[in-house]
């Protein structure tokens, strides 16, 4: 089973990723920020992780940044999410080390897609 | 005897060492040395029309834990001229610049209130969206009213959706109905829907 880390500092949010994600038989692991993401990134090994820009502590651009220079964890793939809806915004993901930028709200078939996509996970 | 002032550039060990008149101090927020800067900010703080020259500063201060003395310091201050001043912030790009902007402002309820319909009404979303954030631990007592309002009139979703999130937190029950109408303003976005029936479970405590 794939395994994906939600790091998201809404709880609402996370929980609409984990329902979405755990009926198409994915593991789903939560963090609500950067650091709290970081550290759970580098304890155990995730297939893909799925990274709100705006948190608190630590923000997603930050913490993708520091994925991409740790060799232990530096491969997985990351789907980075925002409200920011702006070319800069999908720009700056890409140069922090995000595979694919999307705008919040994504619709449920769309991130099942991209997250089997980039886990090489095949449909049930 | 005339006392004679120090005027070189400090090291780490003499930071705190030299003025600590205001002006010695806003000087030193352009000291090489961080921790000078750090120092400065720090006991900027007992010197109110300093509030300005911190806000300044802070936009471009790139060490965090400098950054962090000036927050501390200016919400020390506490004033007017502090919101006015970091208000311009929360629309920086750097989210390293405008996090700290969020959670400074959570501690100034009373100065920051009255600037709240109006950042709510904004044009970008995104700064609407930073609003609701920092309603999210405010604690006024009007954060429950506002919230309602975004509900039941901002037209971006994602606006809405922080506000419901907000709403979860701060248990806001009178605002059931309100968030009950709100999926039927996004009636295809099953996130929506989603938000809406988990924050109603999380303010009864289901």
């Amino acid at each position: 089973m794939k395994r994906v880390l939600v790091i998201d500092d809404a709880t609402t949010v996370r929980m609409y990723y984990r329902q979405v994600l755990e009926a198409q038989g994915f593991a789903v692991e939560e963090a609500g920020n950067g650091y709290e993401g970081l550290e759970k990134a580098l304890a155990s090994p995730f297939d893909l992780y799925i990274v709100d820009v705006n948190m608190p502590k630590m923000d997603g651009y930050t913490l993708l940044r520091t994925v991409r220079q740790e060799p232990s964890i530096s491969a997985t793939p990351a789907i980075m999410i925002s409200t920011e809806g702006q070319n800069q915004d999908a720009v700056a993901a890409y140069v922090a080390g995000a595979n694919l930028y999307f705008q919040k709200p994504v619709r449920p078939e769309t991130l099942v897609l991209h997250v089997r996509l980039l886990t090489g996970e095949n449909p049930p | 005897m005339a006392l004679i002032r120090k005027t070189h550039t400090p090291s780490d060990g003499d930071s705190r060492r030299l003025l600590r008149d205001r002006e010695g101090l806003l000087r030193q927020l352009d000291d090489e040395s961080a921790e000078a800067r750090r120092w400065a900010a720090l006991d900027l703080a007992v010197f109110p029309e300093a509030a300005e020259a911190l806000c300044a500063h802070l936009q471009r201060e790139i060490q965090p834990a400098v950054r962090q003395a000036m927050l501390t310091a200016l919400i020390e201050i506490g004033s007017d001229a502090v919101v006015e001043g970091l208000l311009p912030l929360l629309r920086s790009e750097d989210a390293a610049v405008r996090n700290p902007v969020v959670e400074a402002f959570q501690h100034l309820p009373d100065a920051v209130s009255p600037h709240i319909e109006t950042m709510l009404q904004d044009s970008d979303p995104d700064y609407r969206i930073f609003t609701v954030n920092v309603l999210n631990n405010l604690r006024h007592p009007q954060t429950p009213g506002w919230l309602q309002t975004v509900i039941e009139s901002d037209a971006d979703i994602n606006v809405c959706a922080a506000a419901v999130e907000v709403l979860a937190e701060v248990g806001a029950l009178a605002a059931i109905p309100a968030l009950t109408a709100l999926p039927g303003r996004f009636a295809d976005d099953p996130f929506m829907q989603f938000c809406v029936q988990a924050a109603i479970r999380r303010i009864q405590g289901k």
